[in-house]
């Protein structure tokens, strides 16, 4: 179990480029939140640099060179990169846009309203989903399959192990009993990637966490 | 934070010769330059293609990480990162680049790789000048040096073969507990899990 920060190994996984593109975007929008683990990361990719360094060298060729200055004579696009980086949107807007409470959320039970995003990481195996309790709301007492990673994008929610605020970084597994009560006035909103594929059980679609399951 | 971190400026924030390069390559598109730094680290670049598994397309990597840095060398700035540490936060982001390219038929991502990973100093609201990052490389070069041999190779497998730890247990044949235990014990001599427990 994971609460409030991601750990170093999985900052390190981060780093490396190993994860996965819903999982980096959790630990994505935790860092620019958090100059703590921003810090750890940059300890980190400065890890990467000198493994790489210490690496054996494979030769490259003066012709090698040769074409890459013929590419950046050809080059049109060099503004591009300034201007792409000058006017940089969140990650979480370009998927979602401006507004997370206007989306098209599917009410489930009780204060528990849920959206799939997986459609938006296309060739993943993993189930990204969005979900809100409303301010005040209780989620039914739950434990979780597998193990879920969650960032808390709008409001808070508490369990008997604490308060989640905006930005916090949560893993569950199965050992996580909790029953998430959304705290503030605002609607709860995280998003959630779970690392198993889902398994339907019967007539049950099984319901995601931290809220419920 | 340790004591480290706290050493005055003057002493360790000075320029490497390659941020030197780099800042050259920026400010001026001075070729020379440009060409130093294709020297030193095109070789390491090729060679992190090829552990990972792109041998086939390791040449192409290279230039495309080249040509990146020279697009990029504008924005870079030495005292949010060492030349070497953002030069392989470019490979790695070319290399999911060209993972996600090779992997997608025709459907676009919304976000894009930089959008997850990002290169350091291209975040406006990051600090200025963060002493600690400066010190990053130095520290770890002298702290890798103490290092058991059988911590290094899991470190090498997960940044440079890009295996996961599960994965790097199985190939070595050993618990995943064991991987983890020696990846802690290396971080925490580098200093990464004594900043965790500040948090």
């Amino acid at each position: 179990m994971t609460r409030h920060h991601p750990d170093s190994l999985t900052l390190m996984e981060y780093s490396a480029g190993n994860l996965t593109e819903p999982h980096a975007l959790c630990i994505r929008l935790h860092l620019d939140k958090c100059p703590h683990c921003q810090s750890r990361v940059d300890t980190l990719d400065s890890l990467g640099a000198v493994m790489m360094e210490n690496q054996p060298k494979a030769d490259v060729s003066e012709s090698m060179f040769d074409s890459i200055l013929a590419r950046i004579d050809s080059d049109s696009d060099e503004n591009e990169v300034m201007a792409r980086v000058s006017v940089k949107t969140s990650p979480l807007q370009k998927l979602l846009g401006d507004d997370l409470n206007s989306l098209p959320w599917k009410r489930q039970l009780g204060d528990v309203s849920v959206l799939d995003i997986s459609e938006r990481f296309p060739g993943q195996h993993e189930q990204v989903v969005l979900q809100k309790l409303a301010a005040g709301g209780k989620a039914p007492i739950h434990t979780h399959k597998g193990e879920e990673t969650t960032i808390v994008l709008q409001g808070a929610f508490a369990d008997q192990k604490g308060v989640f605020n905006q930005w916090d970084f949560v893993v569950l597994n199965e050992q996580d009993e909790h029953k998430p009560v959304a705290v503030g006035c605002e609607d709860c909103i995280t998003l959630s990637v779970l690392s198993a594929p889902v398994k339907l059980t019967g007539t049950f679609t099984r319901l995601l966490n931290p809220f419920i399951r | 934070m340790t004591t480290l971190d706290q050493k005055p400026a003057r002493l360790e924030g000075r320029k490497d010769p390659w941020s030197q390069l780099l800042e050259k390559v920026g400010k001026h598109q001075d070729r020379q330059a440009y060409h130093a730094l294709f020297e030193h680290f095109g070789p390491q670049i090729k060679y992190y293609a090829m552990a990972n598994g792109m041998a086939s397309h390791a040449e192409e990597l290279v230039q495309e990480v080249f040509v990146s840095i020279w697009r990029r060398s504008c924005l870079y700035d030495w005292r949010k990162a060492a030349a070497s540490t953002w030069i392989f936060t470019i490979a790695r982001n070319q290399r999911i680049d060209m993972l996600r390219k090779m992997k997608r038929l025709s459907v676009e991502m919304p976000v894009e790789t930089e959008d997850l990973w990002q290169i350091p100093g291209e975040n406006e609201d990051e600090p200025v000048t963060s002493l600690h990052r400066l010190m990053s490389e130095r520290r770890i070069r002298e702290s890798l040096s103490h290092l058991p041999e059988e911590q290094i190779t899991v470190i090498a497998k997960v940044y440079m073969e890009n295996k996961s730890h599960q994965m790097v247990a199985d190939e070595l044949n050993i618990p995943l507990g064991t991987v983890k235990s020696r990846v802690r014990l290396a971080l925490n001599k580098l200093k990464v899990i004594l900043q965790d427990q500040n948090v």
